[in-house]
């Protein structure tokens, strides 16, 4: 088992930039979780771990082992591909052994590894049949199957789920956590699936456009968002985000109305901490006498409506827009400013074209600048 | 008219025995469609076949059928030292006779085209480049094989000819020679000649059967610790495998209906002394140059068939 490190990691393909300055650490036996849209180049950097692509600038460790330049064979790593990649002219049984059978294992040894492995994926009753006469979730198991069978240091997954049903995804979501849990393999798993990430990482890597946006423990990405990209692409729906002005020490949302930014930071205080930069900024935020453009984040569920004006509090008007019942909650879309925001409301009060007041908890609401970071 | 109208009048229709006059129907169209193409097949290759298995056993004078002569044609043509030569054949001196040229092709020029096609789509697969080499390639493919024996006449000409220059400047005089007429060598020449063409033909089969292959499964191969060498082995020669039982097949084919390149370089004679005639050409000269020996043409171009039918049948019913 094996600590991961990307050092300033980048990659281009002629014009097209990949990777940019990529930092990662990932640590022994941990399931990280590389989440990002696609051609945000998540990929790239899987295959920069895996060896299949060399990095244009900036170094791998393995521990302490400088590892790129090597092939992927020097490096004992394991990777399941987006399409499981089986030899459809192999049964499964060799398709399993071939990783061993390829660095010389005897066939007895080979057919008692294949054995313990198909056993613990239960497969073993498939080991004659070659890849095309199996379903998508058997193949999906031959291939972790044959990226197990040797005790890799790295196990590397691209998308491996991606192309099951619902119904299944779900199983080997529970599975493939239940074998790294078992195994302690450390293990970088690629998807464009928040569902995925969130549920089975320790920490997701959050990349768009290259670059590395968050690296945090699932909960910590959905409670502060560093960025507000981040925000929108964590959560379903996503946050929503209120562009306004801040002045005064308050934040103006035009004809909506006006969040009091002081009770935001306020509550905000004992997090922000945290980080230096961010005290520095949230402080400035308070002067008076400041003015510029800002972000307020409030996600769907933490938005509470009401068909009156509320006596106190921080209030955004608006007017419904449309009404979607999901079955657990009823997704109220309302016209905000010309926006439509989101709100997660339990039960059914309201109707297309109601003036409706949002209201929330200075607790749950994030302030973003005019670069999208973090203030508050 | 109602929906259960329209349903009754179905029923109607079948009592009557409409399924059968929908199946009388479907066979009138069938056998209207196939009629002009199995005429065309009948009158140009069953009939033909029918015809010389039938004018085999009988003797000729020149294209009037005579009498019957049951296997005398057969037993003839197969002992006639042009189509297998025993004598030359165990000192291994030319001419051996053209089935025995006819096997050498195929022994020498299928595997040799099959693996360069092979080599060449190998190589060119991560090519820059790449389309350019293959349209070179290719395009001895596309040259007719009469024009192809003609540029080997002149690449093989003793003065002017390409490949005697290339040996001079090699410092290797003593190999100078007029290879097309030099017995004991010029069957190779025309052979490597026919390879040289021929690759063409495999490399593009070669080239798309490589582009078929997901890459992925190399990548995966490359994970699992598979070098070069084992990646050709293991993957990507078994999913080719279906290319090259049409490529090697093909070739056969090619090879065993020789005739152009042989005919340009050594004339109906098949070279000096029938030194690289081959069966097409056998058939040929028994046909149409006096003494026309009608019955040895219809038996040879028989044997032709004999070997070409199935692998020809194998093909076609390949998936």
């Amino acid at each position: 088992m094996v600590a991961i490190t990307l050092e300033n990691v980048s990659k281009y393909f002629g014009e097209t930039v990949a990777n940019y300055q990529v930092n990662l650490q990932v640590t022994d036996g941990e399931f990280l979780v590389i989440l990002g849209p696609s051609g945000c180049g998540k990929t790239t950097a899987l295959r920069l771990i895996a060896g299949l692509e060399q990095p244009s600038e900036g170094a791998i460790y393995f521990d302490d082992d400088r590892v790129d330049g090597r092939s992927p064979s020097a490096r004992n790593i394991a990777m399941v591909f987006q399409n499981y990649a089986l030899y459809p002219h192999m049964t499964v049984a060799e398709n399993i052994g071939y990783p061993l059978k390829v660095r010389g294992f005897s066939p007895d040894e080979r057919d008692e590894k294949v054995e313990d492995v198909t056993s613990l994926l239960h497969i073993e009753d498939q080991v004659e049949k070659k890849p095309g006469a199996l379903s998508g979730g058997q193949r999906q198991r031959v291939a972790l199957a044959r990226a197990i069978v040797r005790e890799p240091t790295v196990f590397l997954l691209d998308e491996p789920l991606s192309n099951l049903d619902a119904k299944l995804r779900q199983e080997m979501r529970s599975e493939l956590k239940r074998l790294q849990n078992e195994l302690e393999i450390t293990t970088v798993y690629v998807t464009h699936n928040q569902e995925e990430a969130m549920s089975m990482s320790d920490r997701v890597a959050v990349m768009n456009q290259g670059t590395v946006q968050q690296v945090a423990p699932p909960q910590e990405l959905y409670d502060r968002p560093r960025t507000a990209w981040v925000a929108q692409f964590i959560g379903s729906p996503p946050m929503n985000l209120f562009q306004g002005t801040r002045r005064n020490g308050s934040i103006d949302l035009g004809e909506a109305g006006t969040v009091d930014l002081s009770g935001v930071l306020e509550a905000k205080e004992a997090v922000v901490e945290t980080s230096e930069r961010d005290d520095v900024q949230s402080t400035a935020l308070l002067a008076s006498d400041t003015q510029g453009t800002v972000s307020l984040g409030i996600r769907p569920e933490n938005l509470t409506l009401a068909s009156t004006p509320p006596p106190s509090g921080n209030v955004i008007e608006g007017r419904v827009d449309t009404v979607e019942p999901m079955g657990e909650y009823i997704l109220v879309n309302v016209s905000v400013n010309d926006q439509i925001v989101n709100a997660k409301v339990s039960d059914r009060t309201v109707s297309r074209g109601d003036r409706v007041y949002l209201t929330f908890d200075t607790n749950d609401a994030y302030v973003y600048d005019t670069n999208g970071d973090l203030v508050a | 008219m109602s929906l259960q109208d329209h349903i009754d009048g179905i029923t109607v229709d079948r009592d009557e025995g409409g399924l059968l006059d929908i199946d009388r129907e479907k066979a009138v169209a069938l056998a209207v469609f196939l009629v002009p193409g199995l005429t065309l097949f009948g009158i140009f290759s069953v009939a033909p076949i029918v015809y010389s298995v039938f004018g085999s056993f009988f003797s000729w004078d020149t294209f009037t059928l005579e009498s019957f002569v049951g296997l005398d044609n057969w037993i003839r043509s197969l002992t006639d030292q042009l189509i297998i030569h025993w004598p030359n054949m165990q000192e291994l001196r030319y001419p051996m006779g053209a089935l025995t040229h006819n096997l050498l092709w195929v022994v020498i020029h299928v595997p040799a085209s099959t693996f360069l096609g092979l080599g060449l789509a190998l190589l060119f697969a991560d090519l820059k480049g790449r389309r350019f080499l293959r349209s070179m390639i290719f395009v001895g493919f596309t040259v007719p094989p009469i024009v192809i024996g003609l540029v080997l006449m002149f690449i093989y000409d003793p003065r002017a000819g390409l490949f005697n220059e290339v040996l001079r400047v090699l410092g290797q005089e003593q190999w100078v020679r007029n290879w097309t007429q030099s017995p004991q060598v010029a069957i190779y020449a025309l052979i490597a000649g026919g390879i040289w063409v021929h690759t063409g033909f495999s490399m593009l089969l070669y080239s798309s059967a490589l582009s078929a292959i997901d890459p992925s499964l190399l990548e995966s191969a490359k994970v699992d610790g598979a070098g070069a060498w084992r990646r050709f082995r293991d993957i990507i020669w078994p999913l080719v495998r279906p290319v090259t039982a049409v490529v090697v097949i093909m070739g056969i084919i090619w090879v065993m209906r020789m005739f152009d390149i042989v005919y340009a370089a050594g004339g109906a004679a098949g070279g000096p002394n029938h030194a690289y005639s081959v069966l097409g050409i056998e058939v040929y000269r028994a046909a149409f140059r006096p003494p026309i020996d009608y019955g040895m043409a219809m038996v040879v171009a028989l044997v032709q068939l004999f070997i070409v039918a199935p692998l020809a049948l194998y093909i076609a019913r390949m998936n």
